[in-house]
Parts: structure tokens; sequence; C-alpha cells
């Protein structure tokens, strides 16, 4: 551990003191907020947790990817070329964090014992892709978007990608991935949702009943329904591919911009909410929103993923990590 | 010899803008995903970007900016080429708290570069 990491640990020290959300009634929880800070100007985008108990994070400001050991606060960067501009991490099936890395066109995977890079690069066709998320599905090939109008996809056992162009054009942006093994995106510019078909390729386009409402990421529940966060709308909305429907609910505050969403072991969903600086919970069973503001102004969170009972999302605007524990009453 | 000269002379100077415009099409293709230079081309999830030079910060009138590029339009602030080449090389560093999320671009010229694209009014 360097000095600044020392430092920064030290901090994240002092900031662990348990602050218990406000109003946050004995049935649903009460929530416990911690944050860790890491070096200055990293600008973490996404995180991930890892079997380990750490914390993966795309550092796409200095084009790094962190781990964060939250046990004592100390952080490791790994630095994943010239140019990088890293955005999503997600666990592979072989235990390593995968990386969309924007900046040299290509899909990192980051070993995990000993940090080395190995880079899969796009092919030429796909320059310039402006690569987003990623799932893996569940015979292992690893499913990326890209935002300039692309979405693909890695078989990481022969290296071999392919790249299909996105229906709409622009805008392929958030991934998930259902309990069956369905694969969807989101398209922000392109305002829908689409469903990849894994044997040909083929995306099917799901127009939300909202008009240009911005689909920016997606999550499936347990049940696969896709929950989709709507930046332009500022609603947080709900499709169920079994019947078709859709539902819809617009976020607290006068003019919201969803970003992220996440949903919980519990089919809780967690969002994030750039105009009110805040990570926010909607109970799907009580329509009820809560709300966990930062303590910081400009906190950006553009991501959340967890594992029970522990919400995890960065806070690019302030170099921190967060964490939302959902605190089992005694 | 002389036009030998000559013909090298010209090459020179009819290839250097073609090789900057080229970077500039080039750096500004991953932007493409969010903006435009057209300027009948709306609802993207960035600003519409032409006529940027001269234009104040957060000075397109259909966009809803981020609280930090609000405060710099009410504060005056305009972009010239140097104000866009420095945020171009950190723009966290330059508006923290920006919800636009890139990693700025090292190189200064092809920062340059993409700056004199955007200047340009025949760039789409």
């Amino acid at each position: 551990m360097n000095r600044r990491q020392f430092l920064a640990s030290a901090a994240a020290g002092m900031l662990v003191t348990p602050a218990l959300a406000r109003g946050a009634g004995a049935q649903e929880g009460p929530f416990r907020i911690k944050y860790y800070p890491v070096a200055s100007a990293t600008g973490p985008h996404d995180v991930t947790p890892a079997p380990d108990g750490t914390i993966w994070f795309t550092g796409q400001r200095n084009g790094t990817l962190g781990r964060l050991d939250p046990r004592d606060g100390s952080f490791k960067l790994v630095d994943l070329g010239k140019g990088a501009a890293p955005h999503n991490v997600i666990i592979g099936p072989d235990g390593a964090p995968w990386v969309t890395e924007g900046g040299q066109n290509a899909i990192a995977r980051v070993d995990p014992g000993d940090h080395k890079v190995a880079l899969f690069r796009l092919p030429e066709q796909a320059a310039y892709a402006n690569l987003n998320t990623a799932v893996f599905d569940k015979s292992g090939i690893y499913w990326f978007t890209g935002n300039s109008g692309i979405y693909g996809r890695l078989d990481p056992t022969s290296g071999d990608i392919r790249v299909f162009r996105a229906p709409r054009g622009r805008g392929p942006y958030g991934m998930t991935v259902t309990p069956k093994g369905d694969v969807w995106y989101a398209s922000l510019a392109g305002n829908h949702i689409a469903r990849i078909d894994l044997a040909t390729g083929n995306a099917t386009v799901v127009e939300p009943p909202t008009p240009n409402q911005g689909a920016r990421r997606v999550w499936s529940d347990s049940k696969g329904r896709i929950w989709v966060s709507e930046w332009d709308s500022g609603n947080v909305s709900v499709h169920d591919p079994a019947d078709g429907s859709w539902k819809a609910w617009k976020l607290p505050g006068d003019s919201p911009r969803t970003y992220a969403v996440y949903v919980d072991d519990k089919d809780k969903v967690w969002l994030t909410d750039f105009s009110a600086n805040a990570i926010v919970r909607f109970d799907p069973l009580t329509e009820k929103f809560k709300i966990f503001p930062s303590d910081r102004p400009g906190a950006n969170v553009r991501q959340l993923d967890g594992k029970p009972g522990e919400t995890w999302g960065a806070e690019s605007g302030t170099d921190r990590l967060v964490v939302i524990q959902t605190v089992a009453p005694a | 010899m002389r036009f030998l000269a000559a013909s090298l002379l010209l090459f020179i100077l009819t290839a250097a803008p073609s090789a900057a415009a080229e970077d500039g099409t080039r750096l500004f293709a991953p932007c493409r995903a969010c903006h435009s230079l057209d300027p009948a081309e709306r609802g993207l999830p960035g600003p519409n970007l032409a006529g940027i030079i001269g234009r104040k910060v957060g000075g397109d009138a259909a966009f809803d900016y981020s609280p930090v590029l609000r405060k710099a339009r009410d504060a005056g602030q305009r972009w010239d080429a140097q104000r866009l080449e420095t945020f171009l090389a950190d723009p966290a560093d330059m508006f923290p708290g920006l919800w636009m999320s890139i990693r700025g671009i090292e190189d200064a010229a092809e920062r340059r570069s993409l700056v004199r694209f955007l200047a340009d009014p025949l760039s789409r």
C-alpha cells in the first residue's frame, strides 16, 4: 500500500462510522451507508462484487481496473494500457473480472491472481464501438454493447468475436441476462430495449410505452421481468416478456434523471437519480421509493450491482465507492 | 527540380488539412453516440454541438445540462478553442460532477484536431 492508498484507507476508516438512512422503516431495514475513497481522478464508473469479498471497479478517468477490499478500505489499481477508458466490469465463470475497455476498443480480462491483462480486440469493422456493458450468458459467451450502434459476442475459449449492427443504430447501453438465460440490452439513443436471439445474434426491439424515454440500463428480476432505468423520462419501468405488459413509475422530485438500475436478491429495485444526487430504492410491492442522498454534491453513481444484503455503486464524481447495507432486524 | 519542389509544396499544403480533417472525423467518431453536428438533429443523449465555438457553455437551449454546466452558463462562460482544448484534456477536472463521462484526450495534437473539426461549420 502506498502513501496515497494508506491515507485513503485511513479516510475510509473515519467515514465508515455507520450513517443510518433517515426515516428508514423497521420493516425495510434499517440501511447502513458506507463510503470508500479511492485515488483522486480515478473516475470510478462500474462496480461488481467478487466471490472473495473484494469489489472490482473500473476507473474510466485514469484507465484502470480497481480492486477494493472493504474489510480495510485498501485498494489496488491495475493499469489497463495506453489510452484505456474502461466502462463496465463483471465477473466471468472463470472468476476473473472482464472489462469493456472502450479506449482500446477491446474486451479486457484481468487475471485475479497476478492482475495480468489480456485484450480481445474488436474487429476493424467495429472501430470506435464505444464499448459499454456486458453479461455472460448461461453457456459462457460474453455479450457486450457498443454505444456507437453495435452489440456483439466473445467466446472466451476461442477468442472469436462477432459483432452485429444494432437495429436502430447508435444507443446500445446497459445489458442484463434473465434467470432463464435470455439476454437483453437497452438503447439510450434508440429509446427501446431489445432481446438478442443467442443462436442467430438477431435483436428484437421492444418499445416502452413512454416515448423518448431514454432507456439507459436494464436488469432482470428473479421472474425474468426486465427493469429499465429511463434517463429522459425519469421513470423506472418494467416489462414482462411473458405477457408483453409494461408498468412505469416516475421517480420522486421535479425532474428526475434515472441512470442506473439493479434488482437485488429480494426483487427490490435500486436506482440512481442524478437530479436528486441519490441512490433510490423502489419496492415493487408497496410502490414506494426511499431516497439515499449522497453526503457530497455531484456524486453521479452510474451503475449498481450487489450481493445479498449489499448494494454497491461508484460515485464517479467524488472518487468513492458506496455500499448500502440492508441490516437484518435484531 | 523546381517543378518537383513546387509539387512537393503543393502536396504538403493540400495534404495537411486533409489529414487533420481525417483526424477530426476519426476523433469525433466515439462522440457520435451522443452528439451531432447537424443542427437539425435533435433528441440525442448529448447536446447538439453545431456552432459550439463562441457559444455559451451549456448553450443548447433544448438540452438539460448538469448543474455544473448550468452554473458555468449562468456565470457567462463561453466556448472558445482554448477552453474546449482544456476541457477535452480532462472534462471532469474543468467541470467536477459533469454528467457526461469520458476519459480526456491526452495527446495535445489530437485535441487540436478535434477542436478544429468541431469549429468547422462544414463538419458533420
